[in-house]
């Protein structure tokens, strides 16, 4: 995936994301903890999942959900599955 | 026909209730998946049974007492059926004793396959029904969960297991419409009941307001009341389908 794509990843993720967890763009930085710092609960990570999985037509595996822990790590996460299909 | 177009995977498909409920979901038109452990002849001639009146099924020899096999069994359903709708949990097994006479194995090996083989299923297959935002559990338990009976105080323990298992999920995931009920047998003319001793037997009848075992199949017309849209506001509950026994 080129750079303006990632560029792209990253805009419409961090859409999905604050649209779910219900927060400001700005607090969702690279290393900001979903958890303990955003409020996430489990079932909002798989509503992450799902939606992106939804947009992009992919299947992330069940395995990553307890690893996606922060912006950071779901971008890395996404863009593996993404670039992978 | 109340279950077009839904797939169901069904434990311990291959005897007693769950072959009845495996026959039942495939004459309402669901394409139904079973597991078995022992039984291989008679899961393979079900499943010609079922092929032959033109439904759709698939069998796995796999271990309810196994996560990693579950979740095998539900990508392998999904892989073949595409989705996944409907899962009944009702693989059992019976190691009656008095609790002075019970080992640690009786114990262990009932709470192992009632009990946390309705866990594994349920943790390989609730994923796949949250994210669709629909699914429907169903759990095999019995009215030795309810009331207890003498002996069997590992298999009441593992089926009052099962209802708090139902209540507590059935709140988890109420709000994916993902429904989670169970059925609460009583004395079921089958394998396990067949196992009784006759005097034993009699006494059961006795206090039965019915005044007679009842049928596989009469639980397995509540499975597929449960498992269809008719019953799409219910969750939590436990249907008990016992002759009156327990009442």
């Amino acid at each position: 995936m080129s750079e303006v794509d990632m560029n792209a990843l990253e805009d419409e993720i961090k859409g999905i994301v604050v649209e779910i967890i219900e927060v400001e763009p700005e607090e969702v930085t690279a290393e900001a903890d979903f958890v303990e710092e955003l409020g996430m609960d489990s079932m909002q990570a798989l509503e992450i999942m799902a939606a992106i999985e939804k947009k992009y037509k992919v299947q992330i595996p069940e395995d990553y959900l307890g690893k996606i822990v922060n912006f950071s790590s779901l971008l890395k996460i996404s863009n593996e599955i993404i670039n992978g299909k | 026909m109340l279950l077009s177009n839904k797939v169901a995977i069904v434990t311990g498909g291959s005897r007693g209730i769950g072959r009845a409920i495996v026959e039942a979901f495939a004459a309402e038109g669901a394409s139904v998946a079973f597991n078995y452990l022992k039984s291989e002849d008679k899961a393979v001639a079900l499943k010609e049974q079922i092929e032959t009146q033109g439904g759709k099924t698939l069998i796995f020899k796999r271990d309810v007492k196994n996560l990693d096999a579950m979740k095998k069994m539900v990508e392998g359903v999904k892989k073949e059926f595409g989705r996944l709708d409907v899962i009944v949990n009702n693989a059992g097994i019976l190691k009656d004793k008095a609790l002075m006479l019970m080992e640690e194995d009786d114990w262990g090996d009932v709470i192992s396959t009632n009990l946390s083989g309705t866990f594994n299923l349920a943790r390989a297959a609730i994923v796949t029904f949250l994210k669709q935002k629909a699914g429907n559990v169903i759990n095999i338990t019995s009215v030795a969960g309810i009331t207890g009976m003498a002996r069997q105080t590992n298999y009441s323990a593992s089926k009052a297991g099962v209802i708090g298992l139902t209540k507590a999920l059935a709140k988890e995931v109420g709000p994916y419409n993902v429904r989670v009920n169970a059925i609460a047998p009583g004395y079921t003319d089958t394998d396990m009941v067949q196992g009784l001793k006759d005097d034993f037997k009699k006494k059961v009848l006795e206090m039965i307001p019915l005044g007679r075992f009842g049928k596989a199949e009469e639980v397995a017309k509540a499975a597929v009341f449960l498992a269809s849209d008719e019953s799409k506001y219910i969750t939590g509950q436990v249907i008990t389908i016992d002759g009156g026994l327990s009442m």
